[in-house]
Order: C-alpha cells, then sequence, then structure tokens
C-alpha cells in the first residue's frame, strides 16, 4: 500500500490565506448545502465552490450498504464525469464494490483523506473495477475520503484528477474539514429521499384509493389497476384472479398483458380457463401474507404442472409476482404481477384497496345477479299460479330454468295413487339429443320410490348432488346417460306438498345456485299438486255427477221399500239365508218368479253387508239395448267409438268396492255373458278403447225369473256363467206359497196408499183378506201391491170392503196358477168345449161329443145351455 | 455460494457473518435494520435471489408465550416461502437441546413449530440443537435471583461458547444438509447452580448461589437432563475456563 500516502508536493505555505480561503469555503459550502434538496444538487455546488480553488475533474458519493459490506455509487456528477462515455459506465453505476479489499480497508481506517495513483492500485486482485475504468478515461488520481454517520462509516466521497499531484495538503485538510458537513448533507438527501419516496407512495395509494372508491364494475377495476401499475412499471401486465363458488377453483377476472403483444389462442384461453386452488402455485400465494415472488422455469422444473405457467412461459413472462387478495379473514383472490421490483408496503396497499374494491364489485354482482333471480322467479311464481294444465306449467318451467339457471329438466316423476310407483311427468328431451333412443325407452318405465337414486333423493332434506363422473364409475344406466350429455352434476330434490313427497325432479347442469333450486322446486310442487288436485276433482266430481243421476233415476223407479213384509215360514228361510252370505263377498243368485221382491233382497244382502256404506248398483240386463251393454257394464274412453264423445265409467267401476246388482241376468245376451264371466273372472277389466286394466273389487248379486238351468240346457245361457253365478242362490217363494203373509202384506200396501192418496183408510174387511188369500197371484207382491192401491182408489169410505181380482182372459186361462183356481162348471165348460172343438161341434150320435163325454145327447144340450156354450164357443 | 443470514447482526449472527464472509462467500446479513424483514416480507424476495443458504438465527423481539409462537410461525412461514420461490438449497436453523421434552415452556413450543414448518417445507435442512450459551449464565443469575441470594437447581448444564456455536454454524451451513437435526454442546457438563456460581466469583458478584433442587428453567420445571444432549453431540473446544478469560473483568 506504497501509494497511501499525500503523493502531492508539498505546497508553498500561505497559512493566513489559506485559513482565510478554507473558511470561505467552509461557510459557502455550509450555506449552499443548507439549500441542496435534490440528490444531485451537493454535487454540482460542491464541484462550484472547490473547482476555482483545487483542480479536479469529477467527484463522486458512494454509501456503504452493511448488509452485505459493499458500497454502492449514490451521487453521481452527471456533467463532467470523465467516464460517463465508458463502455462500462452503467455497469459501474449499478455495481456493488466489495468492502473486504486493501484499498478500501486503508480509507475506512485513515482518519482524513486519502489518495491514490489509480496506476498502482488498480490491478491489485480484488481492486474494483472503477479503479481500471477512470484511468482508461484519463483519470490518474483519486482521493477518497470516508463519510462518517453515528460513529461509524456509512460512504465515501471519492474526487477524481486527471493530473497525478492535484491534491494539496491544503485541499486535503479542507475536505477532512467539510466531511462532516457532507455526511450531514449525505444523511440529508437519503432522509430526504426516503421521505420523498413515503410521500410518493402514499399519495399514489391515495390517488389509486380514490380510483378504487369510484370502482362500480369489472371493467372500471380493470382500469383503476391498470393506471395504478403503468405509474410503478410502465410495462408489467397483471391478472386477477377470482377465487369461484365452488371455493376449488380460480378463474382470470381482469387482466391486462401490458405492453406486449401476445398470441391471441393463449390469452383468451388463458381467460376462460378454471384453475384448481391447490395447483401448487395459487394456494401458496393464498396462504402466504407476504408477496411472493415466482421464477417461471424454476416452478417448471420444480414439476408445477399448473397450465398457465407453460402459457406465460410462451408468452415471455419469467419472472411474476403473486399476492393474495384477502379481505379481513377471507381469500377474494390473486394478483399476478409481471414485475420483480417489490415494494412490499406499497404492493400491500393497493392490494388491500383490489380486495375491497373485489368483494363490493362481487356483492354488487351478487345483488343485482339475486335481482335478477328474484325478478324471474316472481315472474315464474306468477307463470306457475296461472298454470292449470300440464302444458302452461310445463312452459313456465323449461323458461325459468333457461333464464335462471340456464340449464334443462332432465325429468319430473310424480309418486302414484299408490304410493309406490313413479310415473314420468315432464322431461325435455332435447336435454338427451345424443341418447334420445334410450332416454326414451328409460323415461317411460315407472319405477318405484324404492329405486337407488330415488330413495336417495326421497330421503334426503334439500335434495342431493351426484357427481356424473363418479357415478358413471359405479356404471348404473342412469350415469351412463347423464353422461351423454356431457354436464358434470346431476341435481335431484324432491318435490314436497307441504310434508309429504309428491315426486321428484332431476336436473344436469355443471352447478347450481342451491337457493334458487329450492325456490323453483318448492313452485313447481306446489303446481303439480294444483294440477293432481284439480285432475282429481275433476274425476270426482264427473263421478259424483254420474252417481247423482243413477240415484235420481233409482229413486224413481226402484221399490221405495225400506224393510220386507212377511214373517211366514218361507220368509223365515230367506232371512236366513240372507244373514249367512251378507258378510262375506260371495256372489248371490236370486230365484223367483217377477214380482217376488228379488231387488229388495238384494238390498237387504248389500245393506247388511261391510260395503253398505256405499251404493249398491243396479243393472237390469233386461233394460239394456243389446250393444250398449258392454259400454254400460264397463265403461269407455272417449273416442271408443263413434258418438263416445267423453269417457265414461262403467257401471263395475261404479260399484267399486260395493255390490252390483244385475237383475234379469237371464235376458243377457251371450256374447255379453262371456264378457262378464270375464271380469267376474279376473276381477279387473278395460274399459272399450281403454289400454289399461282396472282392478275392482265388487260383490254381485244376479237374479232371473227364469229358470236358468233349463236356459242352459236350451243354450240361452253359458253353463259357465251360470256355475259362477249360482255359488249361493237363494229362491224367493211366490206369494201364493206364503198366504200367511197376504194380511200383514196387505195392511202394509193399505198403509202406503192411504198415505200416498189422502184417502182414509182404516179398516179392511175380513172378506177381502179371504179374497186375497184364495187368489193365486201370478203377479206376486208386485200384483198384490197395485191391487190394493186400485182398490183404495176405488173404495168409497173408509173400509176397504171389495177387492177387484182380476177377470182372466182365455189367454190366461193356461196359465198354471189360473188352472189351479177353477171352479167345477168352469171345468166343466171348459172341458165340454174342448171335446166339442174335437169332435168338430157334433153334440150326440157316434163320435160326438156325448159319446165322448158318456151322457146322453139331451142332457149335453142342457148343460150347454145352462153353461152358455154357444156354437162360437167352440167353432172359433 | 451466496448465504443469507437472518439474524445477521446478532450475537451468534455477527459471528457467523464474519466466519462466512472469511470463508470468502458473498454473506448477507439480513435484519430489519438492513431493510430485510421476515415479518413483513420486506427486501426478503430480493435478498433470496440467486440464494444458496439461508441461516436463520433471528429471534422474537418479545418473549411473550403468544408472541414468540407468532414470531417464529409468521417469520418462518415467509421465509419458507420466499426461500421456496427462489430455489434456495439449504436452510441451517439453531434451536436448542432438549427443545421437545420442554414443551411446558412456550419459548420452547415456539421452538419446536419452527422445527416443524422447517421439516414440512421441502427445503433440504439441518436443524442445529445448541445447548445454551455461556453469554446466558448471567441472566440465568438474574431471573433467579432473590435478594442477594440466587436460587438455582441443580439440572445439568453444558453451556457453550457463541464463538464454538458460530462456528459449527457455519460448518453446517457450508456442508449439505442433513436433512435433520445435529446437537452441540459445551465441552463441560457441570450442575446449572455450580457453574452460575463459578461465574459470579469471576465477575466479582456478591450474590450468593443456593441450591434448592427444584429443577426448572426460566420459571418451567424441567427434568434433570432436559437441557443436555441425550446422544451423541458435537462438542465446542471453548471450555468455562478459556471463556472466562477471554471475558472482559468488571473494574468494579
Amino acid at each position: 500500500m506504497k501509494s497511501a500516502k499525500p503523493s502531492v508536493s508539498e505546497m508553498p505555505a500561505d497559512s493566513a490565506g489559506t485559513l482565510e480561503r478554507t473558511r470561505k469555503l467552509l461557510s459557502e459550502l455550509g450555506d449552499d448545502i443548507t439549500k441542496v434538496r435534490d440528490k444531485n444538487d451537493l454535487l454540482i455546488l460542491f464541484k462550484k465552490r472547490i473547482k476555482g480553488l483545487y483542480h479536479l475533474t469529477h467527484t463522486i458519493v458512494t454509501l456503504i450498504d452493511y448488509k452485505d459490506e459493499t458500497y454502492v455509487p449514490f451521487l453521481l456528477d452527471n456533467e463532467a464525469s470523465a467516464i460517463r462515455s465508458h463502455p462500462r459506465y452503467q455497469e459501474m453505476v449499478h455495481s456493488r464494490f466489495s468492502l473486504n479489499e486493501p484499498v478500501i480497508q486503508a480509507v475506512l481506517q485513515a482518519d482524513g483523506p486519502i489518495s491514490f495513483l489509480l496506476e498502482e492500485i488498480m490491478d491489485l486482485p480484488d481492486s474494483p473495477a472503477f479503479f481500471r475504468v477512470n484511468y482508461e478515461k484519463g483519470v490518474r488520481e483519486i482521493l477518497m475520503t470516508r463519510l462518517m454517520k453515528e460513529g461509524k462509516p456509512m460512504g465515501f466521497i471519492h474526487i477524481y484528477s486527471d493530473k497525478p499531484g492535484s491534491f494539496s495538503s491544503e485541499f486535503r485538510d479542507v475536505m477532512k474539514d467539510i466531511a462532516p458537513q457532507l455526511s450531514g448533507a449525505v444523511s440529508n438527501i437519503i432522509k430526504n429521499e426516503e421521505l420523498l419516496n413515503k410521500e410518493k407512495e402514499k399519495s399514489f395509494l391515495l390517488d389509486f384509493s380514490s380510483d378504487i372508491a369510484t370502482v362500480r364494475t369489472k371493467e372500471e377495476l380493470a382500469r383503476a389497476v391498470r393506471a395504478a401499475i403503468s405509474k410503478l412499471n410502465q410495462k408489467s401486465g397483471y391478472v386477477i384472479r377470482r377465487i369461484n363458488d365452488d371455493n376449488a377453483s380460480m378463474s382470470p377476472y381482469v387482466y391486462d398483458l401490458g405492453a406486449w403483444q401476445h398470441d391471441q389462442k393463449i390469452v383468451s384461453a388463458l381467460e376462460k380457463a378454471r384453475y384448481p386452488i391447490n395447483d401448487g402455485i395459487q394456494n401458496r400465494v393464498l396462504n402466504s401474507p407476504i408477496p411472493l415472488l415466482f421464477n417461471v422455469d424454476r416452478e417448471i422444473q420444480r414439476g408445477i404442472a399448473a397450465p398457465y405457467l407453460q402459457s406465460w412461459k410462451a408468452m415471455g413472462f419469467q419472472n411474476f409476482l403473486g399476492i393474495r387478495l384477502r379481505n379481513a379473514e377471507t381469500n377474494h383472490g390473486i394478483l399476478f404481477l409481471d414485475i420483480e421490483e417489490i415494494n412490499v408496503p406499497l404492493l400491500q396497499g393497493i392490494c388491500s384497496q383490489i380486495s375491497i374494491a373485489l368483494a363490493n364489485i362481487m356483492a354488487n354482482e351478487q345483488i343485482s345477479k339475486k335481482q335478477e333471480e328474484q325478478a324471474f322467479l316472481l315472474d315464474f311464481g306468477k307463470d306457475i299460479t296461472q298454470a292449470r294444465t300440464k302444458q302452461d306449467l310445463q312452459n313456465a318451467v323449461f323458461r325459468v330454468l333457461d333464464k335462471t339457471m340456464h340449464t334443462k329438466l332432465a325429468m319430473i316423476r310424480v309418486i302414484d295413487d299408490d304410493g309406490f310407483h313413479l310415473s314420468p311427468f315432464m322431461h325435455d328431451r332435447t336435454l338427451f339429443e345424443k341418447a334420445k333412443v334410450d332416454f326414451d325407452k328409460m323415461s317411460v318405465n315407472k319405477i318405484t320410490i324404492e329405486e337407488t337414486y330415488t330413495a336417495q333423493v326421497l330421503a334426503s332434506k334439500e335434495g342431493l348432488m351426484f357427481n356424473v363422473e363418479e357415478e358413471f364409475k359405479s356404471g348404473t344406466a342412469y350415469a351412463k346417460l347423464w353422461k351423454t350429455t356431457g354436464l358434470r352434476n346431476v341435481y335431484a330434490l324432491p318435490l314436497r306438498a307441504g310434508d309429504k313427497n309428491i315426486g321428484t325432479i332431476w336436473l344436469l347442469a355443471d352447478r347450481l345456485s342451491k337457493l334458487m333450486l329450492q325456490g323453483i322446486c318448492s313452485q313447481i310442487s306446489l303446481a303439480i299438486a294444483n294440477i293432481q288436485a284439480a285432475e282429481k276433482l275433476l274425476a270426482y266430481k264427473k263421478q259424483l255427477e254420474v252417481e247423482n243421476d243413477y240415484l235420481k233415476e233409482q229413486i224413481k223407479t226402484i221399490y221405495n221399500f225400506s224393510e220386507i213384509v212377511g214373517s211366514g215360514e218361507e220368509m223365515q228361510k230367506v232371512y236366513r239365508l240372507i244373514s249367512l252370505v251378507a258378510d262375506s263377498n260371495s256372489t248371490v243368485l236370486l230365484l223367483g218368479e217377477t214380482g217376488t221382491g228379488k231387488e229388495l233382497i238384494a238390498r237387504a244382502i248389500h245393506n247388511a253387508s261391510p260395503r253398505r256404506d256405499k251404493l249398491m248398483v243396479k243393472v237390469n240386463c233386461a233394460a239394456l239395448p243389446a250393444n250398449l251393454i258392454e259400454s254400460e257394464l264397463f265403461g269407455h274412453e272417449r273416442g271408443a267409438f263413434t258418438g263416445a264423445i267423453d269417457r265414461r265409467i262403467g257401471k263395475f267401476e261404479l260399484g267399486n268396492n260395493s255390490t252390483l246388482f244385475l237383475d234379469e241376468i237371464g235376458e243377457l245376451p251371450l256374447e255379453a255373458q262371456s264378457k262378464l264371466l270375464r271380469v267376474i273372472q279376473e276381477r279387473e277389466l278395460e274399459r272399450l278403447g281403454g289400454k289399461h286394466t282396472i282392478k275392482i273389487d265388487v260383490r254381485l248379486i244376479a237374479a232371473t225369473n227364469r229358470n236358468l238351468e233349463e236356459e242352459v240346457k236350451a243354450g240361452r245361457f253359458r253353463a259357465d256363467l251360470y256355475f259362477r253365478l249360482n255359488v249361493f242362490p237363494i229362491h224367493l217363494p211366490p206369494l201364493r206359497e206364503r198366504s200367511e203373509d197376504i194380511e200383514a202384506l196387505t195392511h202394509f200396501f193399505v198403509q202406503k196408499y192411504s198415505r200416498n192418496s189422502g184417502r182414509k183408510i182404516r179398516k179392511v174387511a175380513p172378506k177381502v183378506i179371504q179374497q186375497l188369500r184364495s187368489y193365486t197371484w201370478p203377479g206376486n207382491v208386485r200384483e198384490l201391491e197395485h191391487l190394493i192401491e186400485r182398490s183404495i182408489l176405488l173404495a168409497t169410505n173408509g173400509t176397504l170392503d171389495d177387492v177387484y181380482i182380476p177377470q182372466h182372459t182365455g189367454a190366461d186361462k193356461q196359465e198354471p196358477a189360473y188352472l189351479l183356481n177353477r171352479s167345477l162348471e168352469e171345468v166343466e165348460r171348459s172341458y165340454i168345449i174342448e171335446v166339442l172343438k174335437r169332435c168338430a161341434g157334433k153334440i150326440s150320435g157316434a163320435g160326438s161329443a156325448a159319446e165322448i163325454l158318456k151322457i146322453p145327447g139331451n142332457t149335453l144340450h142342457s148343460k150347454m145351455k145352462k153353461l152358455g156354450i154357444s156354437k162360437s164357443d167352440y167353432f172359433a | 455460494m451466496k448465504i443469507v443470514v437472518i439474524g445477521g447482526s446478532g450475537l451468534i449472527g455477527s459471528k457467523v457473518v464474519a466466519n462466512l464472509r472469511q470463508s470468502g462467500h458473498q454473506v448477507i446479513a439480513a435484519s430489519p435494520a438492513t431493510g430485510i424483514n421476515t415479518i413483513t416480507g420486506e427486501g426478503l424476495a430480493e435478498a433470496m435471489k440467486d440464494t444458496d443458504v439461508v441461516i436463520d438465527l433471528a429471534n422474537s423481539p418479545s418473549f411473550e408465550d403468544k408472541a414468540v409462537l407468532e414470531f417464529f410461525q409468521t417469520a418462518g412461514r415467509n421465509l419458507l416461502a420466499a426461500e421456496i420461490n427462489a430455489g434456495v438449497k439449504h436452510h441451517v436453523a439453531l434451536s436448542i437441546v432438549g427443545v421437545d421434552i420442554m414443551q411446558n415452556i412456550g419459548y420452547m413450543r415456539a421452538k419446536i413449530a419452527q422445527e416443524e414448518l422447517i421439516k414440512q417445507s421441502g427445503v433440504p435442512y439441518t436443524i442445529i440443537r445448541s445447548t445454551q450459551f455461556f453469554e446466558f449464565l448471567k441472566g440465568i443469575a438474574d431471573q433467579a435471583t432473590n435478594g442477594s441470594e440466587v436460587h438455582l437447581s441443580d439440572v445439568k448444564f453444558q453451556p457453550i461458547a457463541s464463538d464454538d456455536v458460530a462456528a459449527f454454524v457455519s460448518k453446517y451451513a457450508q456442508a449439505a444438509p442433513v436433512n435433520g437435526k445435529v446437537e452441540i454442546a459445551g465441552p463441560e457438563r457441570f450442575d446449572m447452580y455450580e457453574v452460575v456460581a463459578r461465574y459470579l466469583q469471576h465477575i466479582n458478584d456478591p450474590r450468593k448461589v443456593v441450591s434448592d433442587g427444584k429443577p426448572t428453567y426460566y420459571g418451567g420445571e424441567i427434568t434433570h437432563t432436559a437441557l443436555v444432549p441425550a446422544g451423541e453431540a458435537a462438542l465446542g473446544t471453548i471450555n468455562f475456563e478459556k471463556w472466562c478469560s477471554s471475558q472482559p473483568q468488571p473494574v468494579a
């Protein structure tokens, strides 16, 4: 270190002048220094003062950085620096020079200024490069003085000269004296710069904050951030990514790629993507309270597979900064910046503002989205309340799903009346374009509430979400169908009216708002419940109308008996049979002559049966036109045949859970018999023109006045039907066999008709009873009833003392009941006429009637006269 | 190599910085004073640029249980995140012998938390668990002083000189990462009261050391052997005598 000594020849001492000059210089510099505000002013002023007195080329100030024991250029002489044209000048300006080399150590140890000839020091192994750079530009000597702060070296002032020996001892003294002032000035400059920077940062943040405060939309945010970042660094790009609603991925929200031009394809691919949060980059940023600087290549090498790294690399970004956008304890997103300088407080200031803006915008967006959705829901509500038919509902549902959720309806299934099966109710086939056939096949299937998916959905409180991909792995047929839509999730919700499940709704989408979905579903549930209720109501109404019509008819036609009169032995037998069979569901066959009260008995059986609460339905088989029998019995669908303009419920259906009384079963045409037989056997029927079978539960009572066995033998009645019906036959006795009941019946009818006709009949003459008992009653009870009615009308006073038993015409005389009731005279007369007819009117002689009768001709003559037999009787 | 020493201006840090610079490494002495703050993240990313080794010798400014835990967790997280991003190849941290068996003491819990963060970070690491430094003797005496008496136990104690610690840290920092723990200790083992008594005597402190038998360390109860290495440990070269003689003797 031989150069570490004053290498300037001693100047002649001019102590008075020197002192004077020094004082002047010091005071002037002192003044100057107080004025120094700008960094480089100091050097200019310093030089201005020194230059006239001492020779030098330029000066610089360097500062020590103890962090790594280096010193760096701080104040530069931009006007006079000899090395500004040197190719390594910029490198010098930005270099850090080590303190750990002998020259600088010497300066640090020296108490005052110390000079070196560059020639001697520049080639020492550890010497800083600027020695040589200066030398190459003609500088020959350097005078270095350490600047102290708080007793510790803070930096150096370097004074360069192109003439060796420029630095006189007087100058050295001056430098030694002014070094503390210069130190103070440099510290001030540093402080000032710091203050200025802080000020700048603050005003920047303030500006940014007022910019951000006005931000309402995404676009405004983009502009504000762009403006702020361009103030920091002209060309850097940025992207703000937002955490998506799923909390598992992030998507670009606003971005600006800075001044660079980029491949539009890459950009738009980046723009649209959703990146999983835990991709090795985003999660690191979100978890770090401080900004993180990333190197693209390093992250790729590390094996981070985030796709945007490759894109960024392709776009030429090497380093980027990631800062989380966080409001209180919630992360909203990430700001990625393509800068390398990190001013942590400034960035955090910016980011907290962006976070707030982002939160605000998101809140705003959410509110307006909510409002929109609510408006739609309101519309939907309106549409739904107006929906009276399935078609109305379908239109409303399709529209609301499209508008609010951008999805289509996969399926609504509704639980059937049996509470077990689910039938398809509504669906949008267009959703399954790619699997139409499969969908059609599957959608018509009835499923049950025990089907795996359905059971889960119905059991859930607020519906379920199935991931199509996962379900697909389990290989269910439904999942395969879902997969064809390319959508990610299946949303399935129970439709409930009150707390009763009425069906299920199935939607396919990538994502749906749960709240919206529930809102819509509850409305749909209500609408379906309403429509179902309306349909049911209509059906009930129809049934009631039919029943009502039928009842009116019945009231007009049936015997209005509420009781069966008669306690004779024959009737007792009947009663016993009724009580035996009533409780069961067995078919009863009522046999008996006309007018014996078969319908009355049928009603009695029904009324004694557990089905008594329902109306017994009566069909008079004889009264039905042959071609309408089937429709009457089994009903028909609309359009089943010409004239079938409406659906009609048949008598069997009407009598479901009740009793069907088939009167005059013997009159039923053969064709209808076979149909009837089938219904009785299967206990189910199909309406004419109908597609599905209807289960019925009907108790049958059939009645006839014919001898069915004979009808069977004659081929007019099907044997199998007869055996089906003849399960429990009850024979009703004819009235002539229960004459003991005639009196009771007479009194009953007298009472009934005297009340009806307004005539008071108090008494029935015993003679009349006698007359009635002796009559054979071919019309049985019905005849008796009508006879009494007529007699009451013909009665002149309060006593019924005459009855008008019909006088029979000849045609009646062949009736067995009539034949049994003839007098001897009548027998004699009719026999004589018969014989006369056979003998062609010959009264006496051979082959005459007298001969057959074995009486004399005269006797026959007189008998004929007596009996009033004229020629017209036997020549008819 | 470029080496960043967090807490580079502290007792051990400054020595380690000097050692490593001596060995010709580019060393950055990081501390809030030099503009590198592991809590706020200021200057961290820049400092980590092209860094090969990070030595974390930082200590919490507060020793209150919660604050100390928060310091080591926040600083650890930030530092390790920046290291990962910068591709740092070796993280060296200084911890305490017996830290895992003294979890009743808040400071020890915080140090364990710091160790855990390092282990889970994925950065290759060496955790150096050291015994107490000779420099702590005065502090230990002060916190146990009651009137003119110092109440200490016969807990086993094997203090190490900070120069030795710095030498070990420098050595491990320049070696390959252990990805585990190493233990370092002083060359001699004492009863705690005994060594403190000798120290007080050496500095002419009039306080009297009383061995009251309760093994505690800064108020927390510990086992007799908690503070000394259980297994193999690297031992320093400076013993008590040598250390004492290097300490300036107070005039008074």
